[in-house]
């Protein structure tokens, strides 16, 4: 382990996760009315629907891959019997499909704004920058995933995984990194990088969810909190 | 202060256990309020002002600007109007749509933000500088270079400006203010700025500072062709109507040709209103328009036909309420208020009569003062021939007897006037009166009693202007004659008559006839028409409207709250008139002011009079073989020579040199130079600048323009401005070769381009005449200055209030030409220019004795030997000014002691006026600085010029309207003051004006009457209290009888068509597929203009957002074009690009292209022209009509914005069709 590699993989990431996590609370806190999706659906329809669904649907399959390969430690899987090589299949079978539809929207979505002038034209600097980020996860994602296709590649579930695990409960293990090929660490970084930008964009959005609004009474009577406790 | 809760902890709310009720049917939510402070804060503000919108809009609407972080954000209507009294709709709610956006144009990209000159001008101008020793030379090393001249005179309209300094333009155009005046003459340097009531600060800013430098300000009224002749001929007043709440007193409206809803719109209510109190509403119009929704009844009449509509309708109303049965309010009305029973002589022609003019005083050999403007009527006391009161000749003959009492001024004997000799005639005598339809012209021999009488020994016949009105109409009186014996018959004027003209069922004119003049009975005289630019903007459209107005003289309707006639085109009162008009005419520091009727100067400075093609003698009566001239430029020529109208430039030599050389001469007084020009101009060794306009000594060289948009927007005749007054690209589609050459001028065969050294416009707009300007300078907007707005629809005067400083490096009018001032006197003294005395002439003025200096309408040409010339006589007056301009800044922001020393007043009356200049000058203060306006008012501020104007003027301040209503008693021998007496304390300030609206004070500056809580309606002192109308009788004139007017067959109302000018002559571009020729018609646009303009985004986003013309569905089949489709509209005069509006409201065989469609918004090219296509003005152009030029003569002699040629262009004919390619010539 040298100096590099902790910086990398044992300091950087807690930067990257104090700004994410302080810079939704300061934006929350700050810019009540700044939290939103910024949907440019008033502007263009046809085409966002299309690209809007293939992104979200791919991303949120992605996300649930993400899960089931980094949160869930590989000895659960060996414990029900899932070998390496079906866990690998599995994963690309689903995975890549699901990372490619996110990749078709994200593009549909970049064309899309760059074609539509008015929307072109109501396009903000972090909009911008939020697609480009997006599109380097993705991309770099895909490489990395691509790749890794042949079942003796190499398996995250042994380095990544527990590395990532154990920056949640401080057990900083850069040297689990090391061997990691490079397209996974740039793809890491391409997230990290994500992240940092992520409470100061219109990504935010992804925290507001309306999912009490799925079981709401039908009528909401309003009580003005006491300011003075 | 409370702390904001956090949102985030907020949040954590949402953990606790949800409190239900109702079967889980509703929650309770807990949480602040603090996202409805977003909301609250949507309209809060820090800064309200009161001010309104002053573009073109009669509306004067006042207006709550609001301001929030210094920026204007929004308008909203002021809702403290004083009451219009019990059983009245209020005024509000006032403001439309146009002017509730205009904030959006403060910040918009269209403004003007910095002074700009073209960069190839700038260039030469820098450099020329340099290198000569006076800025005066370097200006001549430009101008009188022709290549120079032309390198930038070509790229005007081209783009290339550049931001310059603002001491810089100053200089600039200095240069060739002062450089044209030594050279060419003051007079060579023009102003032009419309309808000052609308903002008059600003008006009079640019108009102060003309006056001051000796140059002429243009009228707009009849160059706008809003002026209606037919106001003056008939009442000797311009355009004096009721406000807009007097409709609501109506028992019986028309509205004809005016769109009121679309063009009033805030007062449109008040037409509402009246309907729901059961006033019947009556709608002529060809078209469906808004105001046609008001209607229980349309007429839809074809378009340009309304003369016969209304003729018919006089028909009817003279036949039933006349001649068959007298009603005796009719007959009491017309006695007294009109001049029905005047006589007029009759005239020998070749064994025939005509009607030719007044009997007067002089002719039955009656002794007095101004014996010859002394109209009789029969008295039947005496039964013989009575002279009453109230004549001009008892206006200036200062007996006191200028009153409309039917009493005989020389023995004080009451007079029962006679109507008509019928019964008592001497002999029943055949008059030719002239008849002109679009088929033929011809003489119909109408027959009237008359009485005989010895004049000069001869046995001459006289007839009443009844019974010649009667005859003219073509009524049956059993005395024989060409005369319409049934309304059925088809002859002049029935109604059957009027239906195969008008296309109006002739059982409704009937109707609609009975039911105005019943109602008028009912009601006495409750009977109103109001009146607009569908019946005012046509070639004839004096005609339609004399037709119009007689219903409501025939019917007693005029002078009374609820009748008469209510014109509201174009036009504006101005209630402050006499302060303002000292300020804007600079009569306080000298004068007289020059004062261009604008439709002749733009005639010749464009060169518009060069493409004539209808010989005058097609137009005249039957009876008349041959016109005075063919060439309508001629008669205008004729009318500057005997001092009819004014003609600025007026001679072909500087009036300055003019001078010099009388004093070289030996000539001293102004008489001896008076007499110096007669002779020279005698002896041609001088000659008017108008009888040879294209020698480059005559042109005109300064144009300054300001409120105004001159290119594209009110320049009839766009591609004649840009051609020959701008010389840049034109898409002019004819030429010159084939016109009539006129007499009286000088035919060049080569007509000069780019007559104009400086185009100077002042606007916040980077609009049509700024885009074609050399000199740009940005003005502030209606929320960024202090000033004064009034109108005729309310009885209010308005202040505007900043409500931001001027943004960017903009400045007000105001402060605009004081710059401009104080650049050309810093210029004088740098080239130490001593002062100069210039020779100036003026007309024969209306309201002042000139108007009686040529009797009987006879016209005299001294040119042609038949008089000699003597200025104010039978030419021009001449006078002789001196003008320092060192002084100009000084006198600029400053009050002259005129004011004090002179007689003060207008209208023909005055008064001293010391007293409320001396408290002038306590209330804002005097010039202290060693200049020759020491201890003079300080109007250096728009805020004290505002204060001085309503000190100084009759409707704003009691005092000087009880001094006004005085000296008008004077005059009248009547008791009158007490029209203002209860208001004597009242004193308008600008502090007063902005907390509330107040009602003006009644003043003797207009006709009607405030009193008590009033409702205004014009004419309603003369009707009461007996003043005479400003004419030759003193009455309402039926008959109007000057030379010219005979020479047109217009002494009495008369039906005339339209003139259907032909789109080409020759050389017509080649035919393209189908198309069709149309009358092409531009009314008002409803997404523009008033109060705000087309091209701002929130108009543009109403009505398609580009250019369009309306044409009728199957006009547009006729030429396979569809909505929508890109079209062209083209004929001789230029070509407009627009897209087709089809709809089944427009009637057949006319397009409506709506006014003043900016041609910077979205207008692709052509390739009739090569270039983008045109303006709403391409297609047209001017034709002025002689009889507007009449003047030295009674109530038509010449005012300002009051007589004069109309600038009409809705006589023409354009080809439609579609167009093959759409270019937008992007490469």
């Amino acid at each position: 382990m040298n100096g590099l590699d902790m910086l990398l993989w044992g300091i950087f990431p807690y930067i990257v996760l104090t700004i994410f996590i302080g810079g939704h609370i300061y934006r929350y806190q700050n810019d009540q009315f700044g939290w939103t999706t910024k949907s440019s659906e008033f502007l263009e329809k046809k085409r966002l629907r299309i690209g809007s669904m293939l992104f979200h649907g791919g991303i949120f399959l992605v996300l649930g891959g993400h899960i089931i390969g980094l949160i869930v430690p590989v000895q659960f899987y060996n414990a029900i019997g899932i070998s390496k090589d079906a866990y690998h299949v599995i994963a690309i079978m689903f995975g890549l499909p699901a990372g490619i539809a996110a990749f078709i929207g994200l593009g549909l979505l970049c064309y899309r704004r760059i074609s539509v002038k008015r929307i072109k034209a109501t396009t903000s600097f972090g909009d911008w920058l939020t697609l480009v980020l997006l599109m380097f996860v993705i991309v770099s994602g895909l490489i990395a995933t691509s790749l890794n296709v042949n079942a003796h590649g190499f398996d995250y579930r042994t380095t990544i995984a527990p590395w990532l695990r154990g920056l949640f409960y401080f057990n900083v293990q850069p040297e689990l990194m090391a061997t990691v090929p490079i397209w996974f660490k740039i793809h890491i970084y391409t997230t990290f990088a994500l992240y940092v930008a992520w409470p100061f964009t219109r990504l935010v959005h992804a925290f507001s969810f309306p999912v009490r609004y799925l079981r709401r009474n039908y009528v909401i009577y309003k009580k003005r909190i006491k300011e003075h406790a | 202060m409370k702390k904001r809760p956090s949102p985030l902890w907020q949040r954590l709310n949402y953990l606790k256990p949800k409190e239900t009720y109702s079967n889980n049917h509703s929650q309770l939510q807990e949480g602040n309020r603090d996202w409805e402070n977003v909301y609250r804060r949507r309209w809060q503000h820090d800064k309200v002002i009161r001010s309104t919108h002053g573009v073109n809009c009669t509306g004067s609407c006042s207006w709550n600007i609001y301001v929030k972080d210094g920026i204007v954000t929004w308008e909203g209507q002021q809702l403290d109007y004083p009451t219009t009294g019990p059983d009245m709709p209020e005024f509000e709610p006032r403001g439309c749509p146009r002017g509730a956006s205009f904030s959006w144009y403060i910040y918009s990209p269209l403004r003007v933000k910095y002074p700009y000159v073209r960069k190839k001008l700038l260039n030469m101008w820098r450099e020329a500088l340099a290198t000569h020793e006076s800025p005066l030379e370097a200006w001549q090393s430009i101008v009188e270079d022709k290549e120079k001249a032309k390198t930038y005179k070509q790229a005007r309209g081209k783009g290339g400006l550049v931001r310059a300094e603002w001491d810089e333009v100053t200089k600039l155009v200095s240069a060739s203010v002062l450089y044209t005046t030594l050279k060419y003459g003051p007079d060579r340097n023009v102003g032009f700025s419309p309808i000052p009531a609308m903002s008059m600060i600003s008006h009079a800013a640019g108009s102060r500072f003309m006056s001051l430098i000796g140059g002429p300000m243009l009228s707009f009224y009849d160059w706008y062709a809003d002026l209606p002749p037919a106001s003056p001929q008939i009442w000797g007043d311009q355009t004096d109507v009721p406000e807009s709440s007097d409709w609501f007193n109506a028992g019986y409206i028309m509205t004809w040709g005016s769109n009121v809803p679309l063009t009033r719109t805030p007062d449109a209510h008040f037409l509402a209103e009246a309907r729901y109190k059961g006033t019947k509403v009556v709608s002529v119009s060809p078209d469906y328009a808004e105001s046609t929704k008001f209607s229980d009844d349309w007429m839809s009449v074809k378009q340009g036909t309304d003369g016969a509509v209304a003729m018919a309708m006089g028909h009817v109303i003279l036949n039933e309420f006349y001649h068959k049965e007298m009603t005796p309010y009719f007959e009491e009305y017309a006695k007294t208020y009109t001049d029905f029973p005047f006589s007029v002589r009759l005239k020998e022609e070749n064994g025939q009569y005509v009607a030719d003019r007044f009997l007067h005083a002089e002719d039955l050999g009656i002794e007095s003062e101004h014996n010859d403007f002394k109209p009789a009527m029969y008295n039947k006391h005496i039964d013989g021939f009575s002279i009453p009161q109230g004549t001009m000749g008892s206006r200036w003959d200062e007996q006191g007897k200028w009153n409309l009492k039917l009493v005989d001024e020389n023995t004080n004997e009451p007079i029962e006037p006679c109507l008509s000799f019928l019964g008592s005639e001497d002999e029943v005598v055949t008059v030719n009166m002239p008849y002109f339809d679009a088929q033929e012209k011809k003489v119909l021999g109408r027959v009237v009693p008359a009485k005989k009488i010895e004049i000069d020994g001869k046995t001459e016949y006289v007839a009443t202007v009844y019974d010649l009105m009667l005859a003219n109409y073509g009524i049956d009186r059993g005395i024989g004659g060409e005369v319409a014996s049934s309304y059925d018959d088809i002859a002049p004027f029935s109604p059957a008559w009027q239906e195969q003209i008008s296309g109006v069922d002739r059982a409704l004119v009937i109707k609609i006839a009975r039911e105005f003049a019943q109602n008028a009975i009912d009601t006495n005289g409750r009977s109103m028409i109001i009146m607009g630019a569908g019946i005012n903007h046509w070639f004839n459209s004096d005609t339609i409207y004399r037709a119009v107005v007689n219903l409501v003289l025939m019917v007693g309707a005029q002078g009374v709250n609820g009748g008469g006639w209510a014109h509201y085109v174009g036009q504006e009162k101005l209630r402050p008139a006499e302060g303002w008009s000292t300020i804007a005419t600079a009569k306080d520091w000298g004068g007289p002011p020059k004062l261009q009727n604008g439709t002749s100067f733009f005639y010749f400075a464009t060169d518009q009079w060069r493409f004539e093609e209808t010989p005058v003698s097609d137009l005249v009566a039957a009876n008349v073989d041959k016109a005075r001239y063919d060439h309508h430029g001629d008669y205008n020529v004729l009318a500057a020579r005997l001092g009819w109208l004014p003609s600025y430039p007026t001679f072909n030599k500087n009036g300055i040199d003019i001078y010099k050389e009388a004093l070289a001469s030996g000539k001293e007084t102004t008489e001896e130079i008076g007499s110096y020009v007669a002779e020279q101009l005698k002896d041609k060794k001088l000659q008017f600048a108008i009888e040879d306009p294209d020698d480059s000594v005559n042109f005109p060289r300064n144009l300054f323009v300001w409120r105004a948009n001159l290119i594209s927007s009110s320049g009839k005749g766009h591609e004649y401005f840009l051609k020959h007054l701008l010389g840049t690209t034109n898409g002019l589609l004819n030429d010159d070769s084939d016109s009539i050459r006129p007499e009286e001028i000088n035919w060049k065969e080569e007509a000069p381009e780019g007559k104009l050294d400086l185009l100077i416009n002042l606007d916040f707009r980077m609009a049509g005449t700024a885009l074609y300007s050399d000199v740009i300078l940005p003005a502030a907007t209606w929320y960024e200055k202090h000033d004064l707005s009034s109108t005729d629809m309310h009885p209010f005067v308005h202040p505007f209030n900043p409500a931001i400083a001027s943004p960017w490096e903009s400045k007000s009018d105001w402060d605009i030409f004081k710059e401009l001032a104080k650049g050309v006197s810093n210029l004088a003294e740098e080239i130490d220019l001593a002062p100069v005395k210039e020779v100036v002439a003026t007309p024969l003025q209306h309201d002042t004795p000139a108007e009686m200096a040529q009797p009987y309408g006879e016209i005299k040409d001294w040119s042609k030997g038949e008089c000699e010339p003597i200025p104010g006589k039978t030419m021009p007056q001449i006078h002789v000014v001196e003008r320092n301009y060192k002084q100009i800044y000084t006198k600029m922001t400053s009050l002259g002691p005129n004011i004090a020393k002179n007689p003060y007043g207008g209208k023909g009356i005055s008064w001293n006026m010391e007293e409320e200049f001396e408290k002038v000058k306590r209330t804002i203060g005097t010039v202290d600085n060693g200049s020759i306006a020491d201890g003079l008012p300080d109007i250096t501020s728009a805020g004290d010029a505002c204060e001085a104007i309503l000190m100084l003027s009759s409707t704003t301040n009691g005092k000087v309207a009880v001094k006004a209503w005085e000296a008008l008693e004077k005059k009248t021998n009547l008791e009158l003051k007490d029209l203002a007496a209860e208001r004597e304390e009242e004193q308008f300030t600008f502090e007063s004006i902005t907390a509330q609206p107040q009602t003006v004070i009644t003043s003797p500056a207009f006709s009607g009457s405030e009193k008590g809580g009033r409702r205004y309606s014009p004419f309603t002192t003369n009707v009461e209290r007996m003043i005479p109308f400003r004419t030759i009788t003193g009455r309402q004139s039926f008959f109007v009888d000057h030379e010219m007017m005979k020479e047109f067959g217009e002494s009495m109302a008369v039906f005339k068509p339209i003139l259907n000018h032909k789109p080409f002559r020759e050389n017509r571009p080649e035919v393209e597929g189908k198309e069709i020729t149309l009358n092409y018609l531009t009314p008002h646009n409803k997404w523009s203009i008033h109060s705000m303009y087309f091209d701002a985004q929130p108009m543009l986003t109403l009505f398609r957002g580009g250019p369009t013309i309306w044409l009728n569905k199957d006009d547009a089949a006729d030429a396979d074009i569809e909505d929508n489709d890109w079209i062209e509209c083209f004929n001789r005069n230029g070509v407009v690009v627009a897209r087709a509006v089809v709809s089944h409201r427009i009637p057949r065989t006319m397009a409506f292209m709506h006014h003043a469609q900016d041609r910077h918004i979205h207008v692709p090219g052509t390739k009739l022209t090569k270039n983008r296509g045109g303006t709403h003005n391409s297609p047209t152009r001017i034709h002025v009509k002689p009889t507007h030029m009449i003047g030295g003569y009674a109530q038509l002699s010449y005012g300002f914005n009051y007589y004069g040629p109309t600038g009409n262009q809705r006589d023409l004919n354009v080809v439609i069709r579609k167009m093959k390619e759409v270019d937008w010539l992007e490469d």
